[in-house]
C-alpha cells in the first residue's frame, strides 16, 4: 500500500468518472429496449445494495484492502488464493476496457491503424500515471472531472438546439413487459458499471475521512447513474429504438448528428476526447488496483516496481482476449457476467460478509464469556 | 600530527606568533582573532587582498594614539567617510588624565557619526563587513576594531519595468541592490509584521539574501521549509536568483516553473499578502515568491487593478492564447494530415489548393516554420540593438513572403506559425511562456503520428505531471486538483475585489479573512432625485 491520502471530493469525482466511464459510450442495456433506461435505474439500485455490502465490509477494517482482509476472513491459504483470483479478475477487466477503447477507435476514427498502436500509447500514459501514485490519478481526475461536465453540459444543449431529441421514441414504456427489463438489469447494469464498484474495496482505506465513504460513493454512484440514465434517454430519442440497438456506439451516432447554423458540426472530437479521459480513469482504476493488490499480496515494498510487468500483462491481455470484435462482444455479455461479474462482483463479497460477520459475533460471545469468567472468578 | 599539537600548544601564547606561523604554514587555519598591534592588522590585510589597489588604508593619528581606517574604494560612500569619521575623529578633543580612559569606548560614543556601527573581534566578521562597504577602524592596543556602515558606491536608479509589463499600476520596479529592493516592499507593507531575514549564499562570493514573509498570515511550515532549503545550500556563488530557484525548487525534471519570480515590487507585496515568501537575491531584480502555483502564471498585475467584468475576460483571453501556443500548429497538421473531415469543406479545398506546390507533408512544413521562427526569435533577443530592426525585416520578408513564394512553405502555415507566435508572447510570465513554447515541439510530433489522439495522449500526459508537480509542499494545480471552492476567486473568473474575501487557503491557515464585511459598494439609501 501506498502512503497516499484522498480527499471525500475526491473519491466523489473518481467515482463519478469510473462508474460513467464506458458505459456511456456503448449502448449499455440495449436489449431493453426503449426501456434500457429503466434497467438502468434498477441496476442502479441493485448496486448500491451491493456497495453496502462492500462497504459493510470496509467499516469491519477500515485500514485494509480487499487483498488483506479476505485472508483475516476465510484464513491464510483459502484468503490468498481468493486475493489472486481478485487481481486477475482486475487485470482482466483493465484489459477489457482498454480492448473496449481500442475497438471504438479502430472502428471509428483510425480505421487503418493497428490497435496494439493504439493501446500501447494509451497504456503508456496510464502506466506513468500509476507511476506518480493515486494521489495524482485522484487530482488528475478532479480535472477531467470539470473537463467532462462541461463538454457534457455543451452537447447537452447543442442536442437540444439542433432539434434532434424526440421523446415519442420512448413510448411505449414497457412494451413486452417487467420480464425483458429485469433480465437485462441482472445481466448487464447491475453488474456493469454498478458492480464494478468492487474495485473500491480496494480504495477506500485511502480516504482521508472513512466515515464519508458511504455517503460520497453512493452520492457517485447515483449522480454517475442519473448521467447514464440522460444519455441514454437521448440516445433513444434521437436514433429511435431501432437504430439504438444496432449502433455499437448510440452515443457517436447521436453527437455526429448535431448540426447547428451550419458551423457547429462533426462534434466527433469532442466525443473521443470523452472517450479518453473515461478510458483513462476506467483502466487506470483497475490497473491500480492490480498493481497495489498484487504488492500487498506478496508484501512488495514499493509497488512501483510491478507497474511495467503488470502493465504488460494488461496490454497482452487486451490484445489476444478476443481474436475480433464480434467475439469481444459476445463474452463481454453472454460469458463474463456469469462466470466473472456474478461470483466475484455478488457471491464472494456476500460470503466473505456473512462470515466476517459471524466471525464478529463469535469472537464477541468469546470476549463475553471471557468477560463473564473473569466476573465469576471475581464473585468465588 | 605534531604539526597539529604544537598548533594547539601556540594558541597559549601571545597572538604576536599567529602571523608568523602563517607565513610559515599557509595551510594552516587562520587565527581568527585581531591583533592588538594595528600595524600587523594591516599588513595581515594587506597580504591577503594581495596589495589589491581598490583596498584603502588611512593612518592616522587621534590624539597621541595611532590607528588606521580601512575601508574598500568603490563599495563605500567616500564623502560620508571623509565627513563624518576622519573629520570628526580627527577633530576629536580628547579628556586629560582621566585614568579609566578607553579610547575604544570614547571612538564608538562620542566620534563616529554613523548611524550602524559594530564592534568586530575576529577575522571573518572583518572581512565580511570589509567586503559589503564598511569602514573598519583598527585602533593600536586593542584586540578588537570597530566597524561603521558606510556602503554606498554607483547602484542602478529604480526605473520601469522591463519585463512584466501592465497599463495601469505602479511603474517601479526592482534593482540590483538588496537594500533598495526590501525597502521598495517595505514602502508598500508598512507592517512591523513584514519579517526579513538575512542570510548568506555562496562561498566564495557570500550573496546576500533576504527571505521575506509576513508573519501571522504566512504558513510557518512553508517559511521553515524555504529556511531549511536555503541554508542547505553549498555553492561557492550565487549570480542571479535564477541560481538559488533551480537549487530550492522541487522538481528538477519538469518545464513549467515551480518557483514564480518577478520584478515588480507590487507583484511581489501582494504574493506576500496572500501568504508567500519573498526571496530577495543581491545582485539580482528578480525576487522569487514561493509557493508557486500553476494559475498564477496566468495572472497579470493589471487584473487587479482594472475593474473584475474586464479583467475576467482578458484573463480567458490569455488562457486561451496559452493553449493554442501549446497546441497550435499540432492541430493544423493533425487537422490537415488526419482529420481533413473536421475542416469545412470550403476551407478544406482551399488549403488543399495551397498546398499542391508544397513539397513537404505539413509535419515538416510547420516543423520548419517553427524552428526558423525561434532562431528569429532568440536572435532578436541577443543581437545588438542597431541591427535588430534588420533582422525584423529579413525575417518578415523571408519566412513571409518569400517562402511562399518559393513554395517551401503554404500560406496557412505562415498564418498558423504567426498566430502561435503571438499567443505565445500573452503569457505575462515568460518562465510559462517559454514551457509552452518547448512543449508545443513534442505535440507536433505526436500529431504528427497520430493525429488527435495523440494530441489528446500528450495533454493527458501534461495533465498528470502538473497534477503531480508540487511546489514548497503545495499542489501545484490548486486550487483546481485538489479543488476547494474559495480559491475559484481568483482562478479563471477575478471575483470583484471585495468579493475576495480570503486569502488562499492552501497559504495561509489561521489568518485568511481580507476584507471586512459590507464591503460591497452601494449607491447612497433614500437619494430618488
Amino acid at each position: 500500500m501506498e502512503k497516499a491520502k484522498i480527499s471525500a471530493k475526491q473519491l466523489f469525482v473518481v467515482v463519478v468518472l469510473f462508474e460513467m466511464g464506458s458505459a456511456i459510450l456503448v449502448g449499455l442495456a440495449s436489449s431493453a429496449k426503449q426501456d434500457a433506461w429503466i434497467a438502468i435505474l434498477l441496476g442502479m439500485v441493485g448496486g448500491i445494495t451491493l456497495f453496502l455490502v462492500y462497504h459493510r465490509l470496509f467499516v469491519f477494517y477500515p485500514d485494509l484492502p480487499l487483498t488483506s482482509y479476505v485472508q483475516k476472513i476465510v484464513g491464510k491459504w483459502m484468503g490468498r488464493m481468493l486475493a489472486l483470483l481478485y487481481i486477475v479478475y482486475f487485470i482482466y477487466i483493465a484489459g477489457r476496457v482498454l480492448r473496449d477503447f481500442g475497438e471504438l477507435l479502430t472502428a471509428t476514427i483510425y480505421t487503418n491503424t493497428p490497435l496494439i498502436f493504439l493501446i500501447t500509447i494509451l497504456m503508456i500514459t496510464i502506466s506513468y500515471a500509476i507511476q506518480k501514485g493515486f494521489e495524482v490519478i485522484a487530482r488528475v481526475g478532479e480535472i477531467f472531472f470539470i473537463v467532462v461536465y462541461l463538454m457534457a453540459i455543451a452537447g447537452f444543449f447543442l442536442i437540444i438546439f439542433s432539434g434532434l431529441i424526440h421523446l415519442e421514441n420512448l413510448k411505449p414504456m414497457v412494451e413486452n413487459g417487467w420480464m425483458p427489463i429485469i433480465k437485462t438489469t441482472l445481466r448487464e447494469t447491475l453488474n456493469f458499471p454498478f458492480g464494478e464498484m468492487i474495485v473500491f474495496t480496494m480504495l477506500l482505506p485511502y480516504l482521508n475521512k472513512p466515515e464519508k465513504a458511504r455517503v460520497m460513493c453512493i452520492s457517485g454512484m447515483v449522480l454517475s447513474g442519473i448521467n447514464i440514465t440522460i444519455a441514454s434517454v437521448i440516445n433513444v430519442a434521437t436514433l429511435g429504438v431501432d437504430l439504438f440497438v444496432r449502433a455499437p456506439y448510440p452515443l457517436l451516432a447521436t453527437v455526429s448528428k448535431i448540426q447547428l447554423a451550419q458551423f457547429i458540426e462533426r462534434l466527433d472530437v469532442l466525443f473521443m476526447l470523452y472517450l479518453m479521459i473515461a478510458g483513462f480513469i476506467k483502466v487506470a482504476i483497475f490497473y491500480y488496483a492490480a498493481v497495489i493488490g498484487t504488492a500487498d499480496l506478496f508484501h512488495f515494498k514499493d509497488y512501483r516496481k510491478l507497474t511495467l510487468p503488470i502493465g504488460t500483462i494488461v496490454l497482452l491481455a487486451a490484445m489476444f482476449m478476443a481474436q475480433n470484435y464480434m467475439e469481444h462482444i459476445k463474452e463481454g455479455l453472454d460469458v463474463v457476467p456469469i462466470f466473472l461479474h456474478w461470483p466475484l462482483q455478488i457471491m464472494i463479497p456476500v460470503l466473505l460478509l456473512v462470515i466476517a460477520y459471524l466471525r464478529k459475533k463469535i469472537s464477541q460471545k468469546q470476549s463475553l464469556a471471557d468477560v463473564s469468567q473473569t466476573a465469576d472468578g471475581a464473585d468465588a | 600530527m605534531a604539526k597539529l599539537s604544537n598548533l594547539f600548544n601556540k594558541k597559549q601564547k601571545s597572538k604576536q606568533n599567529d602571523n608568523l606561523r602563517q607565513k610559515l604554514d599557509p595551510s594552516a587555519p587562520k587565527e581568527l582573532v585581531i591583533c592588538r598591534d594595528y600595524k600587523d592588522n594591516i599588513s595581515r590585510i594587506k597580504e591577503e587582498m594581495g596589495n589589491s589597489s581598490d583596498l584603502i588604508i588611512r593612518e592616522l593619528k587621534i590624539g597621541p594614539y595611532p590607528g588606521a581606517l580601512v575601508f574598500i574604494d568603490g563599495l563605500v560612500d567616500g564623502k560620508g567617510i571623509s565627513d563624518f569619521l576622519i573629520e570628526s575623529i580627527m577633530s576629536a578633543e580628547l579628556p586629560d588624565d582621566n585614568p579609566d580612559f578607553d579610547l575604544f569606548q570614547f571612538l564608538l560614543d562620542n566620534t563616529v557619526a554613523f548611524g550602524s556601527v559594530k564592534t568586530i573581534k575576529n577575522w571573518n566578521d572583518l572581512y565580511d563587513s570589509l567586503l559589503s562597504g564598511c569602514t573598519v577602524i583598527f585602533l593600536n592596543g586593542y584586540n578588537k576594531a570597530i566597524s561603521c556602515e558606510t556602503r554606498g558606491g554607483d547602484k542602478r536608479a529604480i526605473s520601469e519595468p522591463t519585463q512584466q509589463l501592465s497599463i495601469r499600476g505602479p511603474k517601479d520596479s526592482f534593482t540590483e541592490t538588496l537594500r533598495t529592493n526590501t525597502a521598495l516592499i517595505r514602502r508598500r507593507i508598512k507592517s512591523p509584521n513584514l519579517q526579513v531575514e538575512p542570510m548568506k549564499i555562496g562561498t566564495v562570493t557570500g550573496t546576500d539574501v533576504a527571505i521575506l514573509y509576513i508573519k501571522g498570515i504566512a504558513n510557518d511550515k512553508i517559511v521553515k521549509e524555504v529556511r531549511e532549503r536555503i541554508t542547505r545550500i553549498k555553492i561557492d556563488s550565487i549570480m542571479d536568483s535564477g541560481y538559488l530557484e533551480q537549487l530550492i525548487e522541487d522538481q528538477t525534471w519538469t518545464s513549467f516553473p515551480t518557483t514564480f519570480h518577478s520584478e515588480r515590487p507590487d507583484v511581489i507585496s501582494s504574493q506576500l499578502l496572500e501568504g508567500r515568501v519573498a526571496i530577495v537575491v543581491d545582485g539580482s531584480p528578480f525576487v522569487l515568491s514561493v509557493p508557486a502555483i500553476f494559475v498564477q502564471f496566468f495572472q497579470a498585475p493589471d487584473d487587479y487593478y482594472s475593474r473584475f467584468d474586464l479583467s475576467t475576460s482578458i484573463r480567458l483571453l490569455r488562457i486561451l492564447a496559452f493553449l493554442i501556443a501549446l497546441i497550435g500548429p499540432s492541430l493544423y497538421i493533425a487537422a490537415t494530415t488526419f482529420h481533413q473531415e473536421m475542416i469545412p469543406t470550403t476551407l478544406a479545398i482551399a488549403i488543399a489548393a495551397q498546398r499542391e506546390n508544397v513539397p513537404f507533408p505539413a509535419f515538416v512544413e510547420a516543423l520548419m516554420m517553427e524552428i526558423v521562427f525561434e532562431i528569429l526569435r532568440e536572435a532578436g533577443l541577443r543581437l545588438p540593438r542597431a541591427v535588430g530592426q534588420a533582422v525584423s525585416i529579413v525575417g518578415a520578408l523571408v519566412i513571409g513572403q518569400a517562402a511562399v513564394e518559393a513554395s517551401i512553405v503554404s500560406p496557412v502555415m505562415v498564418i498558423v506559425v504567426s498566430i502561435t507566435a503571438i499567443a505565445n508572447f500573452s503569457t505575462p510570465v515568460f518562465a510559462m511562456a517559454i514551457s509552452a513554447r518547448l512543449l508545443r515541439f513534442a505535440l507536433m510530433i505526436l500529431s504528427a503520428f497520430i493525429g488527435f489522439f495523440g494530441i489528446m495522449i500528450g495533454l493527458m500526459i501534461l495533465t498528470i505531471h502538473l497534477c503531480s508537480l508540487r511546489s514548497f509542499g503545495v499542489p501545484y494545480m490548486m486550487p483546481l486538483a485538489p479543488f476547494n471552492w474559495d480559491g475559484q476567486q481568483d482562478v479563471f473568473i477575478r471575483f470583484p475585489v471585495w468579493a475576495m474575501k480570503k486569502r488562499p487557503k492552501f497559504m495561509s491557515k489561521d489568518n485568511r479573512l481580507r476584507t471586512g464585511t459590507n464591503q460591497k459598494p452601494e449607491p447612497p439609501k433614500g437619494d430618488s432625485s
